[in-house]
């Protein structure tokens, strides 16, 4: 099945190398970024916290802590917008110290060791260190590699497809940290029971491949694919598709189909973890869009958004839309004094001219394009009717709840009908 | 609270849900592709057909004993070319105005315009090289002025009544809005004039003191000679003594009947080019599964009744209602099914009436009863092929 062209922007923030944007002074710490139960705060206003120490976390399973990027104290607990929820939530403030004072709970083990490591203490590490899905997804990555003993994993495949038109992050990690990537493999490798490792990537990521090659080249059981993947084969089921030939069913947990997906920024962020004992408190983001020079940045997670327009002397007056997260699956913004999350892939403004404008609803003229398009064979437009019917009932019977989201039936239609959102809004 | 730099923002942030970019297809995209389209027909058919004068000027001596007034010796070329500023004209207005007048309905000028030249190019015009002295009324409907006044009404009422009205009210299209005008603005002229029996008497003689044009029927053995010379005295130059070879009056002349399909070569090409650019915005599957099943019933067709396949074969696939409908009305987005499954149904369906209508009506140009018969199936349609999604 051909799947939608989806045109990159991202000549110019490719090639520009990983800049470590400066601590903030202030830095905003999301409690919920994963997707899962809530946590709770560790801290009080007033408490000092060194970098790295655990600041929220939670005593259910599938829940992920998050810790303080900055040395400093808490000045406040409150409200901040939240792009991954989008909408407010609980955040804890912290003013910086300037001092840089780190925590050191993270024990790091040293690569000989890994060997003799109990997969469930590399798990711990990983859950300790507040890693969850860097693609977007936001899943806590310690529920993920421990699936039940039942089913064995046979195939890890590395995703570093990075589809999203304007995200580079992803790639730049694949070009400067890919010894770093190896050794997040090699524990993940250790921790499933070394099953085949294969890396999906694009043929027009040409600096990285090389670079892959070099590095991945020679490890056994490991299988770089270049292929011509399109936006929508970024999706965990749709790789699967293309790499291994099969449809994982989406009412099975991702497990059970033998395979887990791994994005290369979460892969990156457990090297960090094991080896160096970095609790995840940083991520790369890509800075592109309508601005004059794209930038991939290592940004502190917690530092608001503004900061970074202002640090990079973009007006304001002439950003329109500020959208996190890629500009397919992302969310647009109300204020960009939210902040940086795990989840915050890239950041994309837009001016007056180029932002998506509420746009008028005009009928549907049955091109049917949408259903051709669609990259998990839904039929979008006719579950847009059932919701808009209030037919729920309908909408089910449709398959509404296996939509990925990924955004192709609006990026489609003509008549500019927003079909993914509402598909989405229906699953809950 | 906080002693971030705080930046000054004179306005919000737009926020919208995603995907924050969309594709560069619109429906003004779709409908301008399909307006050139069109188009290029219109104005490649009005310079084939300039040389022609309609009726010619033995076919005016013929006419002399009939009441011959409202007759204009004109080019056909022009005829055609003012009847399409009229088709789109009284479209666009008449959108223009019911888009002023009423509150939910808004305008849509190029779909307007689109509309018009599909009512221009599904109006039969010029008169068949034999016809000769038969009863005027009939033949009036072909040529100017009667087919100016035909053609604005037909554009006005299926606008009104079949494009914003059946939408309006129904809350989505059910017949496709030229043909359903055209065939109800000519269902009383049908029955009043070819439907009687005097009509079917004298058709179907060869007699030509009786005013017959031997129209031959379907429904038996077609003798490749009989026939192809009643297709070329039909379509080939009313001016000219040689009558073109049969097979170049059906894929590249005709100087009668639709204008969008006087050139089957140039409709093949000007549809393949407009499906290139289109792709899936285009519904494809209705033209290859409706000419698909045109063939085949057309061979079942010789099959039963004997004769000449290949003579068959070029009438049905050919005669211009058939290759016109088929890239361009049949492909109606709005009135044909959303599955694969239901648009190869809907254009099997269709192939098949269409040739059953012809052979047992007599009725030449039936894909366009076999059309408003199969809009019909679309609500059912869509209920078929919903296929299963990915993994399940």
């Amino acid at each position: 099945m051909p799947y939608e062209h989806i045109k990159e922007v991202k000549d110019q923030a490719r090639i520009t190398p990983i800049e470590i944007f400066p601590d903030p002074k202030t830095a905003i710490v999301i409690l919920d970024q994963h997707s899962g139960k809530p946590l709770s705060p560790l801290v009080a206003v007033g408490d000092s916290v060194a970098v790295g120490q655990k600041i929220a976390d939670s005593k259910e399973r599938i829940s992920s802590p998050v810790h303080s990027p900055i040395s400093g104290q808490v000045v406040n607990i409150g409200n901040i917008y939240n792009h991954c929820l989008e909408t407010f939530t609980n955040a804890i403030f912290i003013e910086t110290d300037c001092k840089r004072t780190k925590d050191k709970s993270l024990t790091p083990i040293c690569e000989a060791e890994l060997e003799k490591t109990k997969p469930a203490d590399l798990l711990n590490i990983i859950h300790e260190a507040g890693i969850i899905g860097l693609g977007g997804a936001g899943f806590p990555t310690h529920i993920k590699l421990s699936p039940p003993a039942e089913f064995p994993i046979k195939n890890l495949v590395v995703n570093a497809t990075e589809g999203e038109p304007y995200d580079t992050a992803d790639e730049r990690l694949l070009v400067e940290k890919t010894e770093n990537i190896l050794r997040g493999v090699n524990v993940i490798k250790r921790i499933l029971g070394n099953p085949a490792v294969t890396i999906a990537t694009k043929v027009s990521k040409v600096e990285a491949i090389p670079k892959l090659q070099e590095v991945f080249g020679n490890e056994p059981d490991i299988k770089i694919v270049a292929g011509h993947f399109k936006y929508q084969q970024g999706d965990a089921s749709v790789l699967q598709k293309a790499l291994f030939g099969y449809e994982p069913s989406p009412e099975k947990r991702s497990y059970e189909s033998g395979c887990i997906v791994q994005n290369v920024a979460t892969i990156n962020a457990i090297a960090d973890a094991v080896f160096a004992g970095e609790p995840l408190i940083s991520r790369v983001v890509a800075f592109n869009g309508e601005i004059a020079q794209p930038k991939n940045l290592l940004v502190k997670i917690g530092t608001p958004i503004s900061d970074i327009f202002s640090q990079n002397n973009i007006d304001m007056n002439d950003v329109r839309q500020v959208v996190v997260g890629g500009v397919m699956m992302g969310h647009a913004i109300p204020t960009t004094e939210a902040p940086i999350t795990k989840r915050s892939s890239s950041i994309i403004p837009f001016s007056e001219n180029n932002c998506k404008k509420e746009q008028k609803q005009t009928v549907c003229i049955h091109c049917s394009k949408c259903i051709s398009a669609c990259p998990v064979k839904l039929h979008p437009i006719l579950i847009y009717n059932a919701i808009m019917a209030a037919n729920m009932e309908k909408a089910e019977k449709l398959w509404n709840k296996d939509c990925i989201g990924c955004g192709t039936c609006t990026y489609v239609c003509p008549s500019r009908l927003p079909l993914a959102s509402t598909i989405m809004a229906s699953r809950y | 609270m906080t002693n971030q730099s705080s930046v000054e923002k004179p306005k919000d942030l737009v926020v919208s849900q995603p995907p924050q970019i969309t594709g560069t297809m619109s429906k003004t995209r779709i409908m301008n592709y399909t307006f050139v389209a069109l188009m290029i027909i219109t104005i490649v058919t009005a310079a084939m057909w300039w040389q022609v004068t309609t009726p010619t000027q033995s076919q005016m001596e013929s006419f002399a004993t009939a009441e011959i007034t409202g007759f204009y010796a004109m080019p056909l070329g022009a005829i055609l070319l003012i009847n399409a500023l009229i088709a789109v004209g009284v479209a666009v207005l008449s959108d223009f105005i019911i888009g002023k007048a009423a509150v939910d309905s808004e305008i849509n000028t190029m779909s307007a315009a689109v509309f018009g030249l599909i009512v221009t190019l599904c109006y039969s015009l010029g008169l068949p090289g034999m016809a000769r002295s038969v009863e005027v009324m009939p033949l009036q409907a072909l040529s100017a002025p009667m087919c100016f006044i035909y053609v604005a009404i037909i554009s006005f009422f299926g606008l009104v009544f079949f494009k914003k009205l059946q939408g309006g009210l129904l809350g989505r299209k059910y017949l496709n809005p030229a043909a359903a005008a055209k065939f109800i603005v000519l269902l009383p002229f049908l029955f009043s004039v070819f439907l009687t029996k005097e009509h079917w008497a004298a058709y179907n003689t060869t007699d030509a003191s009786l005013g017959g044009l031997g129209m031959p029927q379907l429904a038996s053995a077609i003798d490749k000679n009989m026939f192809g010379m009643y297709l070329q005295g039909c379509y080939s130059h009313p001016g000219s003594a040689n009558p073109a070879s049969l097979e170049s009056v059906m894929l590249l002349t005709k100087f009668h009947g639709w204008p969008g399909g006087a050139s089957s070569i140039l409709v093949i090409i000007v549809g393949a080019v407009l499906i290139f650019l289109l792709r899936d915005y285009f519904k494809w599957k209705v033209t290859a599964s409706y000419f698909g099943s045109v063939a085949v019933m057309s061979v079942i067709m010789t099959g039963i009744y004997g004769g000449d396949p290949m003579t068959r074969l070029l009438f049905e696939l050919f005669i211009g209602s058939s290759i016109f409908l088929g890239f361009f009305m049949a492909t109606d987005p709005a009135t044909t099914p959303y599955t694969k499954t239901g648009q190869i149904i809907f254009g099997i369906g269709l192939g098949v009436l269409t040739v059953i209508i012809q052979t047992y009506m007599n009725f030449f140009g039936g894909a366009l009863l076999a059309l408003l018969i199969m809009n019909f199936t679309v609500p059912l349609l869509d209920r078929i092929g919903i296929h299963k999604p990915f993994g399940r």
